[in-house]
């Protein structure tokens, strides 16, 4: 007790101490768990950019690579277009634009722009996110075939999605809860005819807020998804077809195309433009002899706006060339028609030149109302202008090369003629020119050298993402790059 | 009360002066050679009161009437008890210990112990077996010199990064290194990546701000129970570093100057073939990576044209690779001073190393100054403190897969004489045979990282004995450094052709404040029984802060600032800050110095958990049992055995905000191309932001590991043989993890808690003296490590999760349910039901494979170390051997080198055609041998590329990892010269290595420190140094 005594002050006081420095002002030393890095909520006006760049970057990163030298419009010299030149593709390939791109790019920003954009009534903005989700989602069934669509970006909902038949997802399936794309488009388009509290602007990195524009975009991506399912259902395809002429506000004019622009500076640029000069994949691909040699027979005036050639000659090699590439300064590439001057683009997702390519197809083999060597006339005349042709120009090449610009022989023949032409038009885009020939067998593509793939033959689909597989067990494994996609039936 | 308060320090100070009325003197010597032994610990039995013998081992101490004995003890000394018997002068020979087994050590939170009582293995590292080896960096040094820990270097470049696991790896997600306290103060060991792991850098793990020189002991905690008192990030053990500047001094002023140089040469490049050159199927490609080209002496292929056009001799250049590398040196040099005596002393220190690595423009320096003290004031209040100042600087060369010098030197051909003709032009370009990538030296020149360290760390307490059985402390720790990082690829760098400079600045501050209450009291309840009773309070914050800018697009060639860039495609700013409260008791119990209970317990409150669960608790029992003192045995065989068990669990907390999903800026893209919001579009700029990869949890729970160990002690004929043997079980559970989800989900993971994991091992180490005579001595230390570990289950519905990190499309270092932790997931070769490999009719070569399978485990079967010591006279030799028996390492550099011909493998009967081993199935689903030849390209290359299984091979080395031999002068020899002592000595390190399933060293792991291991990609080959030392005391 003496001892205690004597120390009862230090102990009394080294109580109060603990307590005063944990109990009483525990609450507050603790509370500091907010983040002051990232914010937890954001306006539809920065989402839109994100996932319009998300879209874009879909289309013309690596699948873009992927396309064109499928479609033998680029060769590979090195690293992954070389593989993909001989119709080797794995499951590693598309990861990124998977992962970061597509899924956790572009279609979640879509979605929690719908989400941002619903609460404060900002229908426009709610509309183009629903044409965008359409367009990106199409995309990617086209490359992959069965994907995750209903049931996917539900987060911690659904950590592990199931997939929905490509057929389902264009047509939808009301038993399985399966939106149409085409529904979802039309959705979008009624959202955008409603009032909206507020209108973007320099956000919109296609239209710039043009809110009619952005109507035309939605129609116009409905003849494209008609178009991509003529074969397997004609009777839909007719019929939505017939819809979007009868409502006959579409994309009519290259100012209206669906087009998402960059900017000139070093992480604003073009994807294209990227990898095509200021990259260490730079030196992957180059132009193939085959493109040049296709446009050079067609003596189309295009050929030397589309291919750069930085020796004065066009140096090219072909698809599957296993020899010596050609020094990496003289080699023919994508223009600034592709890239944009220093990067700025346009990427574009859907044109005037490809809308009057659709219509004229459909006009064939759907019996859709209009005249086909009109609209084939229109497409090419839309597309050389885009590429910087007079008018002038091309009224002398259309004189000089009837053949090529008159569409004739069977409606077979002639849809193959639309193709070739739509195929050239599409130059840098990759993936509609790889659609367009699964879905026709246009244009007619030689092998490509020391071909491998599975069989031989040139891929018809991309494989499932082995990330994806080992993360959802819904996936199937080992889908090989030879299994065709639903829509491919010839 | 003033007269009950005069009246009790009466009679504090009467009790105290009778106490003090006699005084004992005497010598403490060898029983080696009879040499004086200072600082040996020399203390009244049953009582606190002591001193320390002095340098030439005098001693003298005032005992009380009613004190009967005496006990010495020191570190590396037999304990020794000796009664009084009324004696005045007590003269007593100490035995040196090969293992000592009645040692002091320091334990959790500074608390010494002897070992006898402890109911956990901790191992304890003396300063001089980690001294003087070759080596600046402290982890490195402590490889194969104890048991139950696994230590891995990154590379050869000066300052990597090293990782340490202890017990093996316990969190899936949390840090796995042990918590690192350096006298007292919580260390920060933080890696900070400035790059993606995959291209970037090495960067170090910061405990290399210490020099081993400057320690005096490392005592390594290894389980929960061991460290239950530093709390949450104890779970996976702690490193007690003791530095000569934090050690109570005994007596005598001593100066100590240290110096050494040594030289380093690149080691274990794998073996080339010196016949075939640049080229595929036979033929000679001027920009081809590969060597599958003629033979040399070829007709026609005399010579050949360059990519640049000129003609140059078509030949074998054998040392194309060797060259490369330089020697590379390092100096080192310290002076410590330090004085007083036991309650009074001070120390300081300076230290300097200068490393400069085996390619040029990398090296690693490193200078600290270092002072501290303590005093015991007149009022009995203990003060003491130290505080270090380090100056890191550190740079080296960019690694990774593709475009850096090193992605590129596994691409060299046979013929490429690559450091005998010019890699630059007039203009300071590369001339290289690769478009779009640069030559080695040109990307040595140009591509680089710089990091910066200012640090300081420090630490003051304060003590009071409030009575002689209680104590209180108070102490305040800190530990703060600024990164100051730069990497600078310079106009034409591969990955950013356009030049690139990141600045990136780092700040990281840890502050603890920590309270002690200590009481002990000696016989309570029965005769026999000592408690001790500890009560804590620890207040812990750490911050940190990360901000910086990335110029791109530069003008000025050379010009290595961010004002030379035209575009800033990123700036950025992150900070984090996190607290935690704990408050902790421990109860030990001591029954007549055989039998040893010891119950802790501790409850954290952590910012980082939501409010209102933030708290929780865990607790933990020691047990130990020395039978041959509990039953009075003497034993000339048996002279020392113990038993010991215990049971601990420890919790930890989240990192800090994974409780919220957020938006991030916008970005898009990979390596091929990439943007980054805000977007500048035509004159304006557009921001965007998007939603975080990452899925939040409002519910977020602490984790758990709980652990069961029990272990035996065993010395022999007076412990010239020790064994210590453990064997552990631990299970962590309710894992805070960021689980991998379907990307189709919209986000790349969920963070949760989730799973369990089991660790179990052994751990052995056997210490003998197999010779003492007087002049000559062999003491020889075994360690064995054995752990296997198993992720028992992740979530319902996902068998398996990508571990946090950077990682290659396809490789991804992974848990997976029934596997060990970190087992690489990747694309297995397609093979038949019965195991057969798959072959594709059509080319001979492999079918596609199936993705998604575990191709490679990291983890090592098991790890040993064998440390001989001989000592003659003046003469001591130390070798270290040591194994790394299993694990597999994922390899871009060798697969590189073997798919493009360069190995020397490849170059074994190449014109032969060859089958690559497999089945080629029927249409009816039956199948045949494959019997389809190929060249020997396609052979090699189809035996995997980058991305696949043919990547993986087998890491076990057998390795000469030390090996010194120092001379002391004698004594006599320095009478009459003002030293003390002077030693000189040789060390080497890595001297010899044997990896049967690996080309080359397979102790490489690129991905630095942290939880990704058995990664090559492409990193810088590790080393073989040598080296001279010189060590003075005045």
């Amino acid at each position: 007790m003496t001892l205690f005594a004597r120390h009862k002050k230090w102990v009394t006081g080294l109580t109060i101490a603990c307590s005063v420095a944990t109990l009483s002002s525990c609450s507050d030393f603790l509370d500091i768990n907010q983040t002051p890095n990232n914010p937890t909520s954001v306006t539809p006006a920065t989402l839109l950019p994100s996932g319009l760049v998300g879209s874009a970057f879909s289309n013309a990163n690596d699948l873009n690579r992927f396309g064109s030298v499928i479609m033998s419009v680029t060769a590979g010299a090195n690293g992954s277009p070389f593989t993909w030149d001989r119709y080797n593709t794995n499951g590693a390939d598309f990861g990124n634009q998977w992962r970061f791109e597509i899924y956790g790019g572009a279609l979640i920003n879509y979605e929690k722009l719908i989400e941002a954009a619903q609460a404060t009534n900002s229908n426009s903005y709610v509309g183009i996110a629903k044409i965008m989700k359409a367009y990106t989602f199409a995309l990617t069934t086209d490359v992959w075939g069965d994907i995750p669509y209903s049931q996917a970006l539900k987060g911690d909902e659904n950590p592990q999605p199931g997939l929905d038949t490509q057929e389902d997802i264009y047509l939808g399936n009301s038993s399985k809860n399966v939106q149409s794309l085409f529904d979802l488009v039309k959705e979008g388009l009624a959202d955008l005819e409603k009032t909206s509290t507020t209108n973007p602007g320099s956000d919109d990195l296609v239209y710039g807020g043009s809110v009619a524009n952005w109507k035309r975009a939605g129609n116009t991506l409905l003849l494209k998804l008609a178009l991509q399912i003529s074969s397997v259902n004609p009777d839909r395809a007719k019929t939505i077809i017939n819809e979007v002429l009868q409502g006959n506000n579409y994309i009519t004019t290259n100012a209206q195309n669906l087009a998402v622009k960059f900017g000139g500076q070093v992480g604003s640029q073009s994807p294209i433009y990227t990898y095509t000069y200021n990259s260490s994949f730079s030196t992957d691909q180059l132009i193939s002899t085959r493109f040049v040699n296709l446009l050079q027979g067609l003596n189309d005036p295009r050929l030397p706006l589309f291919v750069t050639r930085p020796s004065g000659q066009y140096v090219t090699i072909d698809n599957g060339f296993a020899g010596t590439p050609p020094v990496a300064t003289s080699r023919s590439m994508f223009s600034t028609y592709v890239t944009g001057e220093n990067g700025v683009g346009p990427v574009r997702l859907i044109t005037n030149w490809q809308r009057a390519f659709i219509l004229a197809e459909a006009v064939l083999r759907l019996g859709t109302a209009g005249d086909a060597q009109k609209l084939y006339e229109e497409g090419i005349k839309a597309s050389m202008t885009s590429a910087g042709i007079s008018d002038a120009d091309i009224t002398a090449y259309f004189a000089a090369n009837p053949t090529v610009v008159t569409l004739s022989g069977s409606n077979e023949e002639k849809i193959k003629q639309i193709i070739t032409q739509k195929y050239i038009s599409l130059y840098g885009n990759g993936l509609e020119q790889w659609n367009d020939w699964r879905r026709t067998g246009y244009p007619t593509l030689a092998p490509h050298q020391n071909a491998v793939g599975v069989d031989g033959t040139r891929p018809v689909r991309a494989r499932y993402i082995d990330q994806e597989i080992a993360r959802n067990p819904n996936f199937p494994n080992n889908i090989l790059q030879n299994v065709r996609v639903w829509w491919d039936v010839n | 009360m003033k007269k009950l308060l005069f009246f009790t320090f009466l009679l504090l100070f009467g009790w105290t002066a009778q106490a003090q009325d006699r005084v004992v003197t005497g010598k403490v010597t060898s029983s080696d050679d009879g040499s004086p032994i200072p600082g040996v610990s020399i203390v009244v039995k049953g009582t606190t009161k002591g001193t320390t013998s002095d340098a030439n081992g005098n001693y003298r101490l005032s005992i009380s009437d009613n004190a009967t004995a005496l006990v010495f003890s020191s570190v590396g000394l037999s304990r020794l008890e000796e009664t009084i018997n009324g004696r005045t002068v007590i003269d007593v020979v100490l035995q040196t210990t090969s293992e000592s087994l009645n040692e002091v050590v320091v334990t959790a939170q500074g608390i010494e112990r002897d070992t006898r009582s402890l109911g956990y293995a901790t191992q304890n590292v003396n300063g001089s077996a980690l001294a003087q080896r070759s080596e600046p960096n402290v982890l490195n040094t402590l490889q194969g010199k104890v048991a139950g820990v696994n230590i891995t270097s990154s590379s050869g470049a000066p300052g990597a990064s090293t990782n340490i696991n202890i017990r093996g790896i316990t969190s899936f997600n949390g840090n796995n290194q042990p918590l690192i306290v350096v006298d007292g103060i919580i260390f920060s060991n933080d890696v900070d990546n400035s790059q993606n792991t995959l291209f970037g850098s090495q960067p170090s793990s910061r405990l290399s701000d210490i020099s081993p020189e400057s320690i005096e002991s490392i005592n390594v905690l290894k389980g929960p129970a061991a460290s239950v008192l530093y709390g949450s990030r104890a779970s996976a053990g702690v490193i007690v570093i003791t530095t000569k500047g934090g050690k109570g001094m005994n007596g005598k002023t001593e100066v100590t100057f240290n110096s050494s140089v040594n030289w380093q040469n690149v080691a274990y490049l794998p073996k080339l073939q010196n016949q075939y050159g640049q080229g595929t199927q036979n033929n000679y490609v001027n920009n081809s990576t590969a060597s599958w080209g003629p033979a040399f002496g070829t007709p026609g292929f005399e010579t050949v044209l360059s990519r640049q056009g000129e003609t140059v001799p078509y030949q074998a250049y054998p040392n194309n690779l060797r060259d490369f590398y330089r020697t590379g040196t390092m100096f080192q040099n310290a002076l410590n001073i330090a004085g007083g005596d036991q309650d009074n002393n001070f120390s300081a220190t300076i230290s300097s190393t200068i490393q400069n690595g085996i390619v040029r423009n990398s090296g690693f320096d490193r200078n600290s100054v270092q002072v501290g003290g303590n005093s015991k004031l007149k009022n009995g209040v203990k003060l003491g403190g130290t505080i270090t100042y380090v100056k890191t600087a550190q740079k080296g060369a960019t690694m990774g897969n593709g475009g850096s010098a090193f992605g590129q030197l596994t691409r060299i051909p046979r013929s490429f004489d690559l450091v005998g003709r010019p890699y630059k032009d007039a203009t300071g370009k590369s001339i290289y045979f690769l478009d779009g990538q640069n030559h080695p030296l040109w990307s040595l020149d140009n591509e680089f990282y710089n990091s910066n360290v200012d640090r300081v760390f420090g630490n003051l307490s304060v003590g009071y004995d409030i009575a002689s059985w209680l104590n209180v402390s108070y102490r305040v720790t800190a530990d703060t450094y600024t990164d100051l990082k730069k990497q600078v690829l310079r106009i034409g760098a591969a990955r950013a052709p356009l030049g690139q400079i990141d600045e990136d600045l780092r700040f990281r501050s840890e502050l603890n404040g920590d309270l002690m209450i200590n009481a002990n009291k000696k016989d309570i309840f029965v005769q026999g029984l000592n408690a001790t009773l500890l009560l804590g309070q620890n207040l812990n914050q750490r911050s940190t802060k990360q901000s910086g800018v990335i110029a791109e697009s530069l003008t000025v060639p050379g010009f290595d600032n961010v004002s030379n860039g035209s575009v800033f495609t990123s700036s950025y700013e992150n900070s984090s800050r996190r607290r935690l409260v704990g408050h902790y008791g421990q109860l030990s119990l001591d029954y007549k110095s055989y039998l040893f209970l010891e119950l802790s317990g501790r409850v954290d409150q952590s910012s980082t958990l939501p409010k209102g669960q933030n708290a929780y608790f865990y607790p933990s029992a020691a047990l130990s049992f020395v039978p041959l003192e509990a039953f009075k045995v003497q034993s000339d065989v048996v002279s020392y055995a113990k038993v010991r068990g215990n049971i601990a669990r420890v919790g930890r907390d989240a990192d800090p905000y994974l409780l919220q999903s957020v938006y991030t800026t916008a970005t898009f893209g990979n390596n091929v191309a990439s943007v980054n919001f805000p977007l500048s579009v035509g004159g304006s700029s557009i921001p965007g932001f998007q939603i975080g990869s990452r899925i939040g949890s409002l519910n977020l729970k602490p984790e758990f590991v709980t652990s069961y160990e029990a272990g035996l002690n065993l010395g022999f004929f007076n412990n010239r043989l020790g064994i210590d043997f453990t064997y552990f079980n631990t299970r962590s559970t309710s894992q805070i993890f960021n689980v991998a989800i379907s990307n189709a989900s919209g986000y790349d993971t969920r963070t949760t808690n989730i799973g369990e994991m089991q660790n179990k091992g052994i751990e052995l180490q056997i210490s003998a003296t197999p010779v003492r005579t007087k002049d000559f001595k062999w003491d020889l230390l075994l360690n064995f490590t054995r752990i296997r570990n198993k992720v028992i289950s992740i979530a319902p519905g996902i068998s398996n999760s990508n571990i946090t990190g950077d990682s290659f499309s396809g490789i991804a270092p992974s848990i997976a349910e029934g596997q060990p932790y970190g087992v690489i997931i990747g694309t297995a070769n397609a093979r038949t039901e019965s195991g057969e490999l798959l072959i594709n009719p059509l080319t001979g070569a492999f079918m596609p494979g199936i993705a998604g399978q575990v191709i490679a485990n990291p983890q090592k079967d098991w790890i040993a170390g064998l440390t001989n010591n001989f000592s003659f006279k003046g003469f001591t030799l130390s070798a270290l051997f040591d194994i790394n028996k299993g694990g597999q390492i994922y390899s871009f550099s060798q697969v590189d080198m073997r798919s493009a011909g360069q190995t020397e493998i490849t170059g074994i009967d190449r014109d032969q055609p060859r089958i690559l081993p497999g089945v080629i199935q029927n249409a009816d689903g039956t199948t045949r041998p494959n019997n389809i030849q190929v060249s020997a390209q396609t052979y090699w290359a189809g035996l995997g590329g980058l991305a696949s299984e043919g990547a993986v091979f087998d890491a076990t080395a057998y390795r000469l990892r030390e090996l010194s031999l120092n001379y002391s002068l004698p004594t006599s020899m320095l009478s009459r010269t003002p030293f003390g002592n002077v030693s000189i000595g040789v060390s080497g390190r890595n001297l010899w290595m044997f990896a049967p399933g690996f080309p080359a060293d397979p102790e490489i792991n690129t991905q630095g420190a942290g939880n990704i291991q058995g990664m090559d990609l492409n990193g810088i080959p590790t080393t073989r140094n040598y080296g001279v030392n010189l060590r003075v005391t005045f």
